[in-house]
């Protein structure tokens, strides 16, 4: 089977100093953060590729770059064979933006508040010029409100008219309007209650099996990962610890840092459960630890760690599991 | 407590799926902008003079006495009447009249609708180039952001009367200091419009580039819209709350620039008056006791300055969610 | 049985608005006894934090307290006046906020915020003080407090500054303390870290804690009781094993159905359909009838007072045994 998205050596490099002005007074240099550095994977037609991870991880940056709302600084993004970088691909490309949307974080900021539902949803249609005439693109708005959950009669209502579970409904109705085929979700459901949170993963789930989606799930929140992923990727400080299908990952997770973190999640199964404590934070990531960066907090960690990056091989980038030390 | 999950200000029901939609109307009726409006007995005080002004300068060709600017009309033995209460105040002279028989109250309900027309026409010309700087600016960043960013700068460190001057003075010294009246208005309205317009591509520009980074803007480049679409379509609308308050507290500055300029001596012609020409010429009988001269278009003046004022003061408060 | 530290009685709350009389707090009544974290657990807009306001008087107006009463150690303190209420507060309870930077003056060394509660509040020397404060920063767990008492806010990382904070609120030795989401602004693997400092630091002390928080898991590994909230009202209270494992309330076994969990497998998460109520439209009866799947004739007219149901109470018409044999 080939792979639908393919992810090579992806980076993405971020220059953070100060202004020209501050720079030469205060005698600094030129200051880098490497959000995302030689990150690949591959997602399968019809699975949920899940990323994972804390704050600063590189997460969203990935995702972005994927769907093409940010240039890579290096690597390549291939899409259904079409890559999203190469300029002599740019007319299939153009042909592709369609097959691919993107699900927000905040419900609240994701759609013009000035904007009626309906023209919110229709937006894509017509700018793929998909739907000729009003009555048409009228009634396929109605259809993918049905399609969500919601009243075709919703479409004359403006967005802060809705909570946030509706509003995210509205989101996924409007990724579905130019019949796209892959949708990268950021954090889809992290703003928003539990027993809402469950509408919207259980709705995603139900629209993967009818229209047979890929997707991309980017989270924090591992019991969410779990819960939707085929395959999940882990990420610390920019790079990719480890893949592997989710319910391995799960079982026996094999990256120092990702066993850290099944350990660290509060879950409901851990009643009164004396907890093995976890030191130390994530370095500041624009100037991370050298070697692997997860070597300051990691128990294995010996000389070689503090050196030398070590290689995603076989689903896992760490020297001490690679070596046989863990 | 730091985050109170009770929203007070947001307390509409939401509606079931397939409830019918509320109109616009409805909407501004259930508003909280007009409640707090309806609250502030000096924002209705103010609406209620601004448009009594409004009202009566529209009207000044049907309700004045006489046309102050056809010298057909003025009678030099009419010159020099007080008030009508005063001893020799005489009918139809209801504010008495100046050195040219002029009728104060005609000239004064002309000189206000002058001085509408320039502020408004000043107003909507520093608005447009301020709104569109702002929005290049703000959206394309980087160099042309810092070049517009710049020449706001410099602009801000020179007092806007100073500039008006200097756009007015070149103009002048251009065309030779014989203008006809409509180029005259333009020409004085160009010299607001380049007075005002930092404010407005400042204010435009911040709120531009918070606008730019929400999701609904991303969503909109993820369908693959053009820079200039999405800056008219989507941008453009959601910014547009802060500049109405700018508007109207810049129709106060511009009217006072306008009275300014004419006071000056650079800006309306003694034939055709504005506010601020008359208080100009009314200033010379000040102290040889006609004062109604100069009194009533100071008056007029100030009175339509405050009232705009407090209108634009209490919409800003209206606006700003930190106030309330 | 000893008195509880913190004792609430029907408490009400109620918002003047121009749209009439809001009650966000419907009588809600529970207890907190002397080293005890009860959970305050509920969805936005279920009341949880305003009850947390309400207890420290600082409910912002339009809102009061407007019935019930709050015990502190037996004495009322919701009938206290505003001056009075501020030296309860810091002195006798504690506060910990989502946000360290709020409760932090950045313009102030974190050594001089915790020496100046400490004078205003025990009257200790500035010496003595400064002696305690190095201590109080050890005991959260800051390495080098001799030299990071001498800190601004700012050069502390997240969970460093929420450990500040902590020390903070433990300065004057409280009998109460208020924490008001604390972890939800921090990373994983630091909310694991700050959960364990919170539970040793009050079984220490003897100090009780109401831990407002949306997360089931937070409160599932911390709390000793949890209360759960719905519509500004008490659905379900007892001991967390019971409440989480072997919920009554329909309310509440809808909600640990919702929660996706790191240890079962679950094809669909169990969804309550709708959404909570608006407070203009809290509907007569019971607050959850509408999205129940329970629901009878009297949950729509009569509203169900707390009862006991084995170890907890639970607010619900089912467990009414006097209903069900009518």
């Amino acid at each position: 089977m080939s792979a639908y998205v393919e992810v090579t050596d992806l980076r993405r490099v971020f220059d953070v100093s100060k202004p020209w002005l501050n720079r030469v007074i205060e005698r600094e240099p030129r200051r880098f953060l490497t959000a995302v550095d030689r990150v690949g994977f591959e997602i399968v037609k019809g699975e949920t590729f899940a990323i994972v991870g804390e704050s600063g991880s590189g997460k969203s940056t990935v995702a972005r770059m994927v769907v093409g709302l940010l240039p890579p600084s290096a690597g390549e993004v291939r899409i259904a064979n079409v890559s999203m970088t190469d300029p002599r691909q740019a007319a299939a490309r153009r042909r592709l933006r369609a097959r691919i949307q993107m699900i927000f974080q905040d419900p609240y900021a994701s759609m013009n508040p000035r904007w009626r539902v309906g023209r919110i949803i229709a937006e894509p249609i017509r700018a793929f010029d998909l739907i000729k005439g009003e009555a048409a693109i009228r009634a396929r708005v109605g259809e993918l409100l049905g399609l969500v959950g919601l009243h075709a009669d919703d479409a004359r209502k403006y967005p802060h008219a809705f909570s946030g579970g509706q509003r995210q409904r509205i989101a996924i109705a409007r990724a579905l309007a130019s019949q796209a085929e892959f949708l990268v979700g950021d954090e889809p459901t992290s703003a928003l209650d539990v027993s809402v949170q469950a509408q919207i993963l259980n709705l995603m789930r139900d629209l993967q099996d009818r229209l047979g989606l890929t997707y991309l799930f980017i989270s924090h929140n591992l019991a969410v990962v779990r819960h939707m992923a085929t395959r999940v990727g882990v990420m610390y400080l920019g790079r990719l610890v480890e893949v592997a299908p989710s319910r391995d990952l799960f079982a026996r997770p094999r990256h120092p840092y990702t066993r850290m973190l099944l350990d660290a999640v509060p879950d409901l199964a851990h009643v009164g459960r004396a907890r093995t404590p976890v030191s130390g934070e994530i370095p500041n990531p624009i100037d991370p630890p050298p070697g692997c960066t997860f070597n300051p907090r990691c128990p294995l960690a010996n000389d070689r760690c503090r050196t030398e990056v070590p290689a995603l091989l076989d689903g896992v980038a760490c020297h001490a599991v690679q070596e046989g030390r863990d | 407590m730091s985050g109170q999950d009770l929203d007070t200000g947001d307390i509409a029901a939401v509606p079931q799926p397939g409830a019918a939609a509320p109109s616009r109307w409805t909407a501004f009726r259930d508003s909280d902008l007009l409640a707090s409006f309806l609250r502030s007995k000096l924002a209705v005080g103010a609406l209620i003079a601004t448009a009594v002004m409004v009202a009566l300068a529209l009207a000044a060709p049907l309700i004045s006495p006489q046309n102050p600017y056809d010298p057909a009309q003025l009678d030099l033995i009419n010159s020099n009447l007080p008030p009508i209460w005063q001893a020799e105040g005489q009918a139809p002279f209801y504010l008495g009249t100046d050195d040219q028989g002029r009728d104060v109250l005609s000239a004064v309900l002309y000189g206000l609708r002058l001085s509408l027309i320039v502020g408004v026409l000043g107003v909507l010309t520093s608005g447009i180039l301020g709104i569109a700087l702002g929005l290049v600016a703000g959206y394309a960043g980087g160099a042309l952001d810092t070049l517009i960013m710049r020449i706001a700068d410099v602009q801000l460190t020179f007092p806007a009367i100073l500039i008006a001057l200097v756009v007015d003075g070149v103009a002048k010294a251009a065309f030779g200091g014989a203008l006809d009246v409509g180029p005259l208005i333009g020409l004085i309205v160009v010299s607001i419009g380049l007075s005002f317009w930092v404010q407005y591509a400042r204010t435009v520009r911040s709120s531009v580039m918070v606008e730019k980074g929400k999701d609904y803007v991303q969503a909109a480049r993820l369908i693959g819209l053009s820079a200039p679409v999405i800056m008219v379509r989507h941008v453009l609308p959601n910014v547009t709350g802060p500049v109405f308050v700018i508007a109207t507290i810049n129709l106060a500055l511009a009217i006072i620039t306008e009275a300014t300029l004419s006071f000056l001596g650079t800006g309306l012609p003694e034939t055709m008056p504005s506010l601020g020409t008359l208080i100009r010429t009314g200033n010379r009988f000040l102290f040889s006791g006609e004062w109604w001269i100069v009194a009533f278009p100071g008056l007029a003046l100030a009175g339509l300055v405050i009232a705009i004022n407090l209108l634009g003061d209490w919409l800003r408060d209206a606006l700003n969610p930190k106030l309330q | 049985m000893t008195e509880p530290v913190l004792s609430v009685r029907d408490l009400t709350v109620a918002f003047a608005t121009r749209r009439g009389l809001l009650t966000a707090i419907d009588r809600v009544s529970f207890d907190i006894g002397r080293g005890e974290i009860l959970g305050v657990v509920g969805e936005s807009g279920a009341g949880k934090s305003v009850t947390g306001s309400a207890v420290i008087g600082l409910i912002d107006p339009p809102g009061r307290v407007a019935g019930g009463e709050i015990r502190l150690g037996g004495e009322r303190i919701d009938t206290l006046s505003p001056a009075e209420m501020r030296r309860v507060r810091g002195k006798r309870i504690g506060m910990i906020f989502q946000d360290p930077l709020t409760s932090l003056d950045p313009l102030f060394r974190v050594g001089d915020q915790i020496v100046e509660t400490l004078r205003t509040h025990t009257g200790l020397s500035a010496r003595a003080a400064r002696a305690r404060a190095i201590d109080l920063l050890a005991e959260v767990g800051i390495p080098a407090p001799e030299r990071r008492i001498d800190g601004y806010p700012h050069e502390f990382s997240g969970g460093m500054r929420q450990r500040v904070v902590i020390a903070l609120a433990l300065a004057a030795e409280p009998e109460l303390i208020i924490a008001d989401e604390p972890t939800t602004a921090l990373d994983v693997s630091v909310q694991a870290q700050i959960i364990t400092l919170l539970k040793r630091l009050c079984r220490d002390h003897g100090t009780a804690v109401m831990l407002v928080t949306h997360d089931m898991g937070v409160i599932a590994e911390a709390a000793d009781r949890v209360a759960v909230m719905y519509a500004g009202r008490l659905a379900e209270i007892g001991p967390v094993a019971s409440v989480v494992r072997d919920p009554h309330h329909p309310y509440a076994v809808g909600l640990m159905g919702a929660i996706p969990t790191l240890s079962q497998d679950a094809d669909r998460l169990s969804q309550i359909p709708g959404a909570m109520p608006r407070l203009t439209a809290i509907p007569p009866g019971c607050a959850f009838n509408p999205r129940c799947p329970k629901v009878f004739a009297r949950c729509r007219v009569d509203r169900p007072e707390p009862l006991p149901v084995g170890p907890s109470r639970v607010a619900c018409h089912l467990y009414d045994k006097a209903a069900r044999a009518a």
